[in-house]
């Protein structure tokens, strides 16, 4: 399906023209004395001056210039040359600080400005836009994404003044504790969640009465808010943690992870039970009649044709209840569950923007991570991918 | 050789099949025809024990069907149906091994059982063997379908409407095959269709039901000619009968021998059906036929009136 040669990828050329915009006319960053004035908003232009910002374009242009008459070649050409800016991008911060930060004042700090974002979206989008033009496979695309993160691990030294850099350093044996529990919390909500809700689901097909009541249960679940349930289930946890021996001594509180994993969980049951649900039911009847009428028995039939069948929805089930727990264990900081959303929940509480960054940032990159993983291993497992169940 | 003794089958209150009585011959192909609704299928699947019947007896080689395990009397019946149940994460040939492998048959003598299958229904292994039933036509996905169901060379076939998804061509050539195959390889095959034209052309003996009920046994001749009530006659066409019955015959069995007239023009080849031959004559507007054979040699003729039947020609 590749495009005819000679019309413009427009998608280039828009993004190309945005990308423009925003460094020319929005701050690319802010700088501030300390942390706690307010920053005052930098411009490109006024950084390197207006022959320095000038003298960046060529490479945005370049890129308009090949999406024009786009070849293979030349789309190739542009993927290296998006991903040259993408992984430039904070030589241009770090090129800023040095060059407006004065030496003599250590607590000056740079935050991160429209046109940076705006540029960073762009060309990211540029680089998914190419890597479907290419044909490029999920493994490609996951290799773009480590060598972009590996030059800007590279550049941090040079982005000292850096205030999202300034807020890791300050804290960056909490950060890999906050990401461990982060992943555990997720990791164990969506585990036991997937092993109790595929046996919930496998009792609902047994007998409608449970189909009946687990759904209503689940859907009630679902549709407290999350912060009312950590409150919920605070009272109930105290209790039995303080009346309780064994409950004690496995460490569960009021507050802390027990009652976030308890609240993660039943959020979790709902697209779990059923995803899983609708997977087993929607197989073919076709499909089982006959497995059943070769003289497969009942374990042969789940084992080998049910359930290989209905593991993509399973899987999609699986993606959707990780990138939704991944989501909702920011708020679970706030009953002492630990976990990224400690450092937004702070930032929120010293109006400190980059220190809120510091948690938002990597949760996001968790979800798309978790997103495009498993969505990969869902379609690896379908080889009806291209064309679809035959009816 | 299978049969049925006052079998009744009730979901509940309903009776789907009344205390049929049916006898099916080793080698025989019987249809079970009727419309919808009317118990051929339930019939069917109470041979392999998919459905269990409320009352009375199936008999399999003399013996209850309840008798066997579940698994044993299924793996002994091939079971063919409309939408083939083809497992859509398998390959073709892992699809057609299905069967020797639960009876645990070795390695070597699968794959070649396989590709001996793929060969008889012409499916080259070279092309057919690593696809999915998506990746097929709706006439090969049941080619493999029947494949399968042959695997592990069972003596009873039981097919549920095979090729009612099909379009009319590829319906018909896998008609023509399955009769093909049916005169070397002699099963037993209980055949559930709602197509008239089809249970005609495969069927030795016909069972027509209604209501869960058999109205009438026979060969195709005999329930074309003698249809026991209205019933009967307009499944079987209504005035149409004649024309179907047309179909069952064939040009050898009415030809004369040659007479000293001139030969007609219009030929007609000796094993060609007798609605053949009336097409030819429509179309040549000829009511006198020269009947030839492989060498296009003259062998007798046909007129009209032998066509039809009647005694006497003149």
């Amino acid at each position: 399906m590749h495009r005819d040669v000679s019309t413009p990828n427009r998608v280039l050329l828009a993004l190309t023209l945005v990308a423009v915009a925003a460094w020319l006319l929005l701050p690319l960053a802010s700088l501030a004395p300390n942390r706690i004035v307010p920053g005052t908003p930098l411009h490109a232009h006024e950084a390197f001056g207006w022959a320095g910002a000038l003298a960046a374009l060529p490479g945005l242009f370049g890129l308009a210039a090949l999406a024009w008459r786009p070849s293979a070649r030349r789309l190739w050409l542009a993927l290296a040359l998006a991903m040259l800016l993408l992984m430039g991008l904070p030589a241009w911060l770090a090129l800023a600080a040095a060059l407006t930060i004065d030496p003599s004042q250590p607590q000056a700090r740079m935050g991160l400005g429209a046109a940076f974002w705006l540029l960073l979206f762009c060309l990211a989008l540029m680089v998914i836009e190419l890597r479907s033009r290419l044909a490029l496979g999920a493994v490609a695309g996951w290799l773009l994404g480590a060598l972009v993160l590996a030059a800007w691990w590279l550049a941090t030294p040079w982005l000292e003044p850096l205030a999202l850099w300034r807020e890791y350093q300050g804290r960056s044996d909490q950060f890999a504790g906050a990401v461990v529990d982060h992943l555990l919390l997720v990791g164990g909500a969506v585990g036991t969640s997937l092993v109790l809700g595929t046996g919930i689901a496998l009792a609902m097909r047994r007998h409608t009465g449970v189909e009946r009541i687990g759904f209503t249960v689940l859907n009630f679940l679902q549709t407290i808010p999350s912060l009312a349930l950590f409150g919920l289930l605070l009272a109930p946890l105290a209790w039995l943690s303080a009346n309780v021996g064994w409950v004690h001594a496995l460490g569960i509180r009021g507050i802390g992870w027990a009652p976030a994993f308890l609240a993660l969980l039943g959020y979790s049951l709902l697209p779990m039970v059923r995803n899983t649900f609708v997977a087993l039911s929607g197989v073919d009847p076709g499909v089982l009649e006959s497995a059943r009428g070769m003289g497969m028995s009942r374990g042969q039939v789940f084992w080998q044709v049910r359930l290989p069948l209905a593991l993509p929805v399973v899987l999609e089930g699986v993606r959707i209840t990780t990138v939704q727990a991944i989501g909702l264990t920011a708020v679970a900081a706030l009953i002492g569950a630990g976990g990224l959303g400690t450092f937004i929940f702070q930032g929120l509480g010293q109006a400190a923007m980059d220190l809120v960054l510091l948690g938002a940032l990597p949760i996001l990159a968790m979800a798309l991570a978790a997103d495009s993983l498993l969505g990969a291993l869902t379609r690896r497992l379908d080889p009806r991918l291209a064309s679809g169940a035959s009816a | 050789m299978i049969e049925l003794i006052e079998v009744t089958k009730r979901f509940g209150r309903e009776t789907a099949v009344d205390a049929i009585s049916l006898r099916i011959e080793r080698g025989e192909l019987c249809a079970l025809v009727g419309t919808s609704g009317c118990g051929k299928s339930t019939t069917l699947r109470m041979i392999n024990r998919l459905i269990e019947h409320s009352e009375g007896e199936v008999h399999l080689e003399g013996r209850q069907v309840r008798e066997f395990d579940e698994q044993v009397l299924r793996r002994r019946i091939g079971y063919v149906i409309q939408s083939t149940g083809l497992f859509p994460h398998w390959t073709v040939a892992r699809n057609i091994g299905l069967v020797p492998r639960l009876l645990k048959w070795p390695r070597a003598k699968v794959e070649a059982r396989v590709e001996e299958l793929m060969t008889l229904l012409g499916l080259p292994q070279e092309q057919f063997a690593g696809k999915y039933p998506h990746q097929l036509s709706g006439g090969q996905a049941q080619r493999v379908g029947v494949a399968r169901a042959l695997a592990a060379d069972p003596d009873i076939l039981l097919m549920d409407e095979p090729f009612g998804a099909l379009d009319p061509i590829t319906r018909e050539s896998l008609q023509l095959e399955l009769r093909d195959l049916q005169s070397r390889l002699h099963k037993t095959i209980v055949f559930v269709t709602h197509d008239m034209d089809e249970a005609l052309a495969l069927a030795d003996r016909l069972v027509v039901m209604r209501a869960g009920r058999i109205v009438q046994q026979g060969t195709p001749l005999e329930l074309l000619r003698d249809p026991v009530d209205d019933f009967v006659a307009s499944l079987l066409g209504g005035n149409d009968r004649g024309l179907k019955e047309t179909t069952l015959l064939r040009v050898g069995e009415r030809m004369q021998p040659l007479s000293p007239r001139l030969l007609p023009q219009a030929r007609v080849h000796r094993d060609a059906t007798l609605r053949q031959a009336l097409a030819v004559m429509f179309r040549e507007h000829a009511d006198r036929l020269a009947v030839v054979d492989d060498d296009d040699m003259a062998v007798g003729e046909l007129s009209l009136r032998r066509l039809v039947g009647a005694r006497r020609d003149e």
